[in-house]
């Protein structure tokens, strides 16, 4: 019976040590990126992509910050990640970016995103992730503006599989 | 041991009768004092005590208190209280005569009360290499927590010296109550020691060295 006992509790003190629970899962919902996706500003409703899209980052002092894992391409919707440690971000959002003789070409519109930041609680693991309410989204003005219109879908990003701000152009 | 035995044996006509000490053993867990000494996140004593009340039932007890810093990649935070365990141990053991050794399973109610310091936090962010700056020093501190449990043990004593006893003990735990943090949780816990994922049990151990205060000394 002791022996039945003891091996429980080997059992016990084997899984218990393991500390999965201190290691956080890949899987885990990490913060969410604003989501953008483009549309037709002749027919709004169907979407429309963007050719040699690419993002920079702007800092507050409007240095250009590259984003991790972003590149060029054609595409529909793109992914900002936001600054956990302001409540705005600028980017700089170029339409047929590319670099000819270390020039970069393509037109570039700055856009201003500003937001409430929600820190949630996840676990001992991952600690906390932000969540972001979306209070204006703007495009600065310019002779060559391609975003013409914008109107933000969801103002509360907690995932990236929805939609946050539709775009025209 | 043989001398004891012989102290302890008296002849009532033509039978030995076998008499055993009864009193209160008072200890302290050697391996939370070896822990403070070791580990830097760690501070803990525990002072705990049984006093025998038949041939195999003793009722038992600890108190003790805890500060622990426990750390994660994403997470740094402090816990520190103190924790009155009550129950009963059980000797399964029969000793030979004049032996005073025990293998004992047991039952412990325990509570705590205790404060918990979130010191820092990394916001969870796998795209954080674009702007970083996602470390949060927080200090928010959560006091007034309170925790309870019940605790099954199985251990051994041995006496080493007359009176003076060593023991080792194993503990598993479910948590009855605590505290709910909003948006946070407790992550240790002082006297249930850390706290799982998975659900609400835990494990401990402990080393201790006691001194029994013989009172009297009966047969069985």
């Amino acid at each position: 019976m002791k022996k039945h006992h003891l091996f429980l509790l080997t059992v016990a003190l084997i899984y218990f040590g393991c500390e999965k629970d201190d290691v956080c899962p890949a899987t885990t919902q990490t913060t969410p990126r604003l989501v953008i996706e483009f549309y037709d500003i002749t027919a709004p409703d169907q979407i429309k992509s963007v050719p040699g899209l690419f993002v920079i980052g702007l800092d507050p002092d409007l240095n250009e910050i590259s984003i991790y894992n972003e590149l060029v391409s054609t595409r529909s919707s793109i992914a900002l990640p936001l600054q956990n440690n302001s409540i705005q971000t600028q980017f700089k959002l170029y339409k047929s970016y590319d670099v000819i003789d270390s020039v970069v070409i393509g037109n570039p519109d700055i856009i201003t995103i500003t937001y409430e930041i929600e820190t949630v609680y996840v676990s001992r693991a991952c600690g906390y992730i932000n969540n972001y309410s979306v209070q204006t989204f703007s495009v600065e003005t310019d002779n060559e503006q391609w975003l013409i219109n914008s109107e933000i879908l969801s103002t509360q990003v907690i995932n990236e599989n929805e939609i946050h701000v539709k775009v025209l152009h | 041991m043989s001398l004891n035995a012989q102290e302890a044996e008296s002849e009532i006509g033509d039978s030995i009768v076998v008499k055993q000490k009864y009193g209160l053993r008072l200890g302290v867990d050697l391996s939370k004092i070896t822990r403070s000494l070791t580990e830097k996140d760690y501070m803990g004593f525990e002072i705990n005590g049984d006093y025998r009340l038949s041939k195999n039932l003793y009722i038992a007890g600890e108190i003790g208190s805890e500060k622990k810093t426990s750390t994660t990649n994403y997470l740094n935070s402090t816990a520190e209280g103190t924790y009155l365990k009550v129950g009963i141990d059980y000797n399964m053991y029969t000793n030979w005569a004049g032996m005073d050794n025990l293998i004992y399973s047991g039952m412990r109610i325990g509570i705590t009360n205790f404060n918990q310091t979130l010191n820092s936090y990394t916001i969870y962010d796998t795209n954080s290499l674009t702007w970083g700056g996602n470390q949060v020093v927080s200090n928010n501190n959560f006091s007034a927590l309170s925790s309870g449990w019940i605790e099954i043990i199985l251990g051994v004593k041995t006496e080493v010296l007359n009176n003076l006893f060593l023991g080792f003990n194993l503990q598993i735990k479910g948590r009855v109550f605590e505290t709910n943090i909003n948006n946070f949780e407790n992550i240790y816990i002082p006297g249930f020691g850390r706290t799982y994922d998975s659900g609400k049990f835990g494990m401990g151990f402990g080393y201790s060295i006691s001194y029994l205060v013989p009172m009297y000394r009966k047969a069985k």
